[in-house]
C-alpha cells in the first residue's frame, strides 16, 4: 500500500486512483490464514451493503489507503467482471479501454507495472525552460 | 518388487494427478466457493506439493484483455455512501488506476 500511495501523491494531478473494495480474500467464515489471525485481522464475510461499508472503511483507515475508496455491490458485479479477488490492478485509458491489466493477485499485484504503464499513457511532460 | 513399485509409482502418479484437478477445479469456481474449499485443505499439501500459484494465474486470467473496454460500473463512496462515482464519468477526462482489494 506504501508504494501505491506514493504512486497516488505522484500523479494525482493527473490521473484518478480509486481503490474498489471487493468481498474478503480471508474472512473467518471462510478461508482463514494465519498472518491475518496472528496480527489479528478478523473479519467476517461482508454480505450486505452495510457490513461492506463498515469493513471497508475500517480497511481505509487501518491500512492508511490515501486513495479515495470505492465499495462493490454485495452481488459482487464489478469483482465478476474484473476478475479481481482477491486483489487486481488496471489502467483504464482516458478514452475508457485498458491500459494495463496486471495478473490475478496476490502474485500479480505490481505496483511498479502501474507506474510503467501511466508512464507510457502520459504525454510526455514539457521540459521547463531556462 | 518391480511389480510393486510399479504400481506405487502408479498410485502416487493418479493421486497427484486427482489432487491437481481437484484443485484446479476449485480455482475455477467463485472466490466464495474456492474460499470454502481451501477452508478444508492443509495449505502445505496445495503450496508445497502442486505449482499453485502458476496455476492461481492461470484459473484468474479473466475476460478482460488489454485494449478492450473496461467495463463500466457506478459505486457508492466508502467516504459517504449517498454519492456515487461511474467510471465512464472519466472518460476523455483522465486515466483511471483501480486498485482492487480487501481487508485481508
Amino acid at each position: 500500500m506504501p508504494a501505491l500511495n506514493k504512486l497516488y501523491r505522484d500523479y494525482r494531478d493527473r490521473v484518478a486512483f480509486h481503490v474498489v473494495y471487493i468481498e474478503e480474500a480471508h474472512p473467518i467464515d471462510a478461508w482463514q490464514v494465519s498472518d491475518n489471525k496472528k496480527d489479528a485481522v478478523l473479519v467476517a464475510s461482508t454480505k450486505t451493503a452495510d457490513e461492506r461499508d463498515k469493513v471497508a472503511n475500517v480497511c481505509v483507515v487501518k491500512l492508511g489507503i490515501e486513495l479515495p475508496a470505492l465499495i462493490d455491490e454485495p452481488d459482487n458485479r464489478v469483482e465478476r467482471a474484473y476478475t479481481a479477488w482477491p486483489d487486481r490492478l488496471y489502467v483504464i485509458n482516458r478514452d475508457g479501454t485498458i491500459a494495463y491489466k496486471s495478473a490475478a493477485g496476490p502474485f500479480g499485484f505490481k505496483p511498479e507495472d502501474v507506474e510503467a504503464a501511466l508512464k507510457r499513457i502520459l504525454p510526455a511532460p514539457v521540459p521547463v525552460a531556462h | 518388487m518391480k511389480k510393486w513399485l510399479l504400481r506405487g509409482a502408479a498410485l502416487i502418479i493418479v493421486c497427484y494427478l486427482a489432487l491437481f484437478s481437484t484443485v484446479m477445479a476449485a480455482m475455477l469456481q467463485t472466490p466464495e466457493r474456492f474460499g470454502a474449499f481451501m477452508k478444508h485443505m492443509p495449505p502445505a499439501l496445495v503450496w508445497a506439493t502442486l505449482p499453485a500459484p502458476r496455476m492461481w494465474l492461470w484459473a484468474r486470467k479473466g475476460t478482460l484483455a488489454e485494449g478492450e473496454r473496461a467495463p463500466d460500473f457506478n459505486l457508492r463512496t466508502a467516504k459517504d455512501r449517498h454519492r456515487r462515482v461511474a467510471l465512464s464519468s472519466y472518460e476523455g477526462q483522465r486515466p483511471v488506476v483501480l486498485v482492487f482489494g480487501s481487508y485481508t
